[in-house]
């Protein structure tokens, strides 16, 4: 799974329909069920992500396949092995699944004619992380029942960040509406598309939202001069208790993690938000068992 | 065989295409020059090639290649450029100077003519740098380099980020009668650039350039041209924001020209997004919108855009095997420049035939102050590219003769083949056929 | 399409009867039934173990915990049957320490989903037994597995379908024998 920008509604479906069966499992007292005995999933990481990778470890182990982690700075790669003649090597060891996270954009398509296995993206650079979006979807309707017409507000740097790409192209297939919010220079170029509002302003833009997504700031950007300092940034754009009492009452602050506390959300906020960006981790497991067992099942075409 | 008629031949009843029109005709080719054109030619020559049914083209010039060499012969050099240049038609070509070392002393731009001339297939002239070392601070011998052949100067690669030393260029260039070639591209608003920015690099999180990168130092050099009288040629232009400001400079009297190429002409940059991001079609600048594309053909048919040159980047298959955002732009183009512009805009009607000739060979010869070639006339240099514009054939890897492979047109079917390239009389390229 | 031949192997009535019997069977083997869980194999022995704990109910008063399977993740052959496995609810919520285990299932042939049964209930906890009920024992075993009840043996052709459908699922009760 490359993407969510491919990926059709009634799949999504089908993968939290799974997701919630493997929430159950997660609670049983052995946390593990044989469906991906004899798989192989190499964890091949270019850019370092603990949480994602320890996720992605877990749920391949609670299917019971077997686990790699293969990590490799880009630097090795700039020094001659290409991405493809990394994945070519490890072909040979006869991998089931490649959960691959890559620092450039978009980098995976190009990869997929050079393997036998099932590719699942865990990050390409500013493009997608589709179990991201999966979780923070599956989360939502969890809460809210589905991700049905609802106002999906993302906050942050909107420019770079793949989480915000994925969920963009998520919540739309399901009729959502999507509200972009934070400095124009971290808005993207000509992006709003059908079902997509640019709003500078957060105070207007929280307005009756039923989801907030806070995006992690990256303290990097700011001497790349997106902004002109992080005082000015978390003044325009953190989520206070002022800014929330705007949005809808029970309206669902979710967050990637880990949160940079009281430069993206107050921290007297913690009490109220914390829970569930604590919840969407737990989901990020069963959403990833779902997607891993989506994948791993399926036929290979020869 | 009579020893007399050794350097002559005959072409006959070819449909011989100008840049002004096509028709058919007999070519008689005598000691490397064009003797005469026309119906039925008596002249008994030594040699006689029946042309019934195939199409004969001024050679090729192309004013914007890079052959690599000297720094980088494992991606190209002269032999295999030469090589590639005579397959795909061209008998003229210009090597740019953004090489290790750089073409920036009048010793580099001998060698190159020397060792191009040893090679012997293509004409090939040095661009020497307008600043050493193409560092943009300090101008080169312009006087010494063109008399060691560099008919054009640019710092292609970069742009000369200094206006005031632009200026000057400007202004010297007039005493060493060079031309400027400049590579337009702001090189802080392309900073980390990989595509144009548009909906498809929002959408994909890649990291662009916006069109005005190129346009703004268009506009700029075009207002040096005219404030010191100056000659200017832009390289490959790429947008419609471009191709404005060369008509309104055009029509105010400044003395521009300009080139684009066959990828800005065939491709869009949705064809990037349709590739699933294959590095093959990542080059600076980047392809533009079809918006751009169309305003490229708009000024081509015009004559606006005087030439189609290649801008001929060969990168090794390990470069291009790199992540889209990580790998080197460029797009290796002498050997389909013509078949790509027959197939998609000749034969789609965006342009007619004599237009792409125009741009390959009349139009860039003149350009770079050639009297003697870009025309199947009398007097002319005899260099000619026979082609069957009715066969089609698939781009290998197998029959490619460029030492690196990397062009968007791999494994596609192209129309028009070139079947033979005679330069100065001789045949430097001959199409194999098998069976 | 058209219709495999088609017999009815059990009515409505007898499968009213075979399921009394069953209840009985298992009564008299367990007398106090205080050790005793029913756990259903989906789709059809969930619902066939919700009739024998209404069964044994009235006959003995005793509400037996009723626990609820889904073998999908535990197949052996999840690859082949691709593309998309539905996956159903697996409800086991009473501790099956020291309990005896009554595996109910409709139809028992290969043996296969028997044996993901047991890798999956083991997984739960550690039962002091478990027994197999089954309606239909159809035979061609592919492991060596036997039921402890059994409602009737119907030897088949191994390419023919036996199909057991129930009220609550498929709108009647009967067993029907499709040949191929």
């Amino acid at each position: 799974m490359l993407g969510i920008k491919a990926l059709p509604r009634e799949e999504i479906e089908a993968i939290f329909s799974l997701a919630k069966s493997f929430q159950e499992i997660s609670t049983r007292e052995v946390k593990k069920v044989p469906a991906l005995r004899g798989k192989t999933l190499i964890n091949l990481f270019f850019e370092n992500s603990t949480r994602t990778r320890t996720s992605f470890e877990l749920a391949a182990k609670r299917l019971s396949a077997d686990v790699v982690n293969f990590s490799a700075s880009s630097s090795s790669l700039a020094k001659g092995e290409t991405i493809i003649d990394t994945v070519k090597n490890l072909e040979a060891y006869h991998p089931d699944i490649f959960v691959i996270r890559v620092g450039s954009s978009a980098a995976l398509y190009a990869l997929t004619q050079h393997t036998e296995a099932s590719i699942v993206n865990a990050g390409d650079g500013r493009n997608e992380h589709p179990t991201q979006a999966l979780l923070d979807m599956f989360t939502v309707s969890q809460q809210l029942g589905s991700c049905e017409k609802l106002k999906v507000l993302i906050v942050g740097d909107i420019l770079h960040s793949r989480v915000a790409r994925s969920n963009m192209f998520g919540f739309r297939k399901f009729a959502s509406q999507i509200i972009l919010c934070g400095p124009p220079s971290l808005v993207p170029f000509d992006c709003a598309e059908e079902g997509i509002r640019v709003e500078y302003d957060l105070d207007a833009a929280v307005e009756s939202a039923d989801v907030i997504i806070m995006l992690r700031v990256q303290q990097e950007r700011q001497t790349s001069a997106f902004f002109p300092s992080l005082r000015e940034y978390s003044k325009n754009y953190a989520l206070t208790p002022r800014r929330l009492a705007r949005a809808r009452k029970d309206a669902l602050v979710l967050h990637p993690g880990p949160v940079n506390w009281d430069v993206e959300i107050h921290s007297s906020l913690k009490w109220r938000v914390h829970p569930l960006i604590l919840k969407q981790a737990e989901n990020g497991l069963a959403v990833r068992m779902a997607v891993l067992f989506s994948v791993g099942t399926k036929k290979r075409t020869l | 065989m009579n020893a007399k008629h050794e350097d002559e031949m005959i072409i006959r009843n070819a449909t011989v295409v100008n840049a002004d029109g096509e028709r058919e005709a007999d070519v008689w080719i005598r000691n490397g020059k064009i003797e005469a054109v026309g119906r039925g030619l008596t002249r008994p020559a030594a040699r006689e090639v029946d042309a019934r049914g195939k199409h004969l083209f001024p050679g090729f010039v192309d004013l914007h290649a890079h052959l690599r060499t000297p720094g980088r012969e494992d991606e190209e050099d002269f032999a295999s450029g030469s090589r590639a240049a005579a397959k795909g038609g061209f008998t003229t070509l210009f090597c740019m100077p953004n090489t290790e070392p750089a073409i920036d002393l009048e010793g580099i731009a001998w060698w190159v003519r020397e060792e191009g001339r040893r090679v012997g297939l293509v004409d090939i002239y040095p661009v020497g740098s307008i600043t050493r070392e193409r560092k943009g601070k300090i101008l080169t011998e312009f006087c010494a380099l063109r008399h060691a052949g560099c008919r054009t100067l640019s710092d292609d690669g970069d742009s000369l980020a200094d206006s005031l030393l632009m200026r000057r260029a400007f202004e010297y260039a007039k005493l060493a009668d060079v031309l400027l070639v400049s590579h337009c591209e702001d090189a802080q608003l392309s900073q980390g650039n990989s595509m144009r920015e548009s909906r498809i690099s929002s959408r994909y999180g890649i990291s662009a350039v916006p069109d005005i990168a190129e346009s703004i130092i268009a506009a700029r050099d075009i207002a040096l041209a005219q404030y010191t009288g100056g000659r200017l040629h832009l390289a490959h232009v790429s947008s419609a924001k471009t191709v404005t400001l060369l008509r309104q400079a055009r029509a105010a009297g400044v003395r521009v020209t300009a080139e684009t190429c066959p990828h800005y002409l065939v491709f869009t940059v949705e064809d990037v997004e349709k590739s699933g991001f294959d590095s093959h079609y990542k080059v600076n600048p980047p392809l533009g919108t079809a918006d751009d594309r169309a305003a490229l053909r708009a000024a081509l048919r015009d004559g606006i855009l005087d030439c189609v040159a290649t801008d001929h980047a060969p990168h090794s298959r390990i470069e291009k095997e790199l992540p889209f955002e990580d790998a080197p732009f460029g797009i290796n183009g002498l050997e389909t420049a013509f078949s790509a512009l027959y197939t998609h805009l000749v034969l789609t009607g965006a342009c007619t035939l004599p237009q792409i000739i125009r741009s390959l060979s009349f139009a860039p010869a003149a350009v770079a102050g050639f009297t003697d070639r870009g025309a199947i006339a009398p007097g002319y240099t005899a260099d000619l590219v026979l082609a069957d514009l009715s066969r089609c054939w698939t781009v290998t890897e197998e029959e490619w003769c460029s030492k690196s492979v990397n062009t968007p047109f791999l494994s596609r079917k192209l129309s028009g083949v070139i079947e033979c390239t005679w330069y100065r009389g001789r045949i430097t390229y001959q199409e194999q056929r098998s069976g | 399409m058209t219709a495999l031949p088609r017999s009815c192997l059990l009515t409505k009535e007898e499968i009213a009867k075979t399921l009394y019997r069953l209840a009985c069977e298992v009564v008299e083997q367990h007398g106090k039934l205080n050790e005793v869980v029913l756990i259903g194999i989906h789709t059809r022995g969930v619902h066939l173990a919700r009739r024998l704990r209404a069964l044994i109910r009235e006959r003995e008063g005793i509400q037996l915990p009723l626990g609820i399977l889904d073998i999908t993740f535990y197949r052996d052959d999840l690859t082949a049957i691709g593309p998309k496995p539905v996956v159903r609810e697996t409800k086991v919520d009473f501790d099956l320490q020291g309990k005896t285990v009554i595996l109910v299932d409709d139809v028992l042939f290969t043996g296969r989903t028997v044996r993901a049964a047991l890798d999956e209930i083991i997984d739960f906890g550690r039962p002091q037994r478990i027994e197999l009920l089954v309606l239909v024992d159809r035979g061609h075993r592919e492991l060596p597995v036997k039921a402890d009840y059994v409602g009737k043996n119907i030897p088949t052709q191994r390419n023919a379908v036996v199909e057991v459908r129930v009220q609550e699922h498929d709108g009647a009760d009967e067993v029907i024998l499709k040949k191929r």
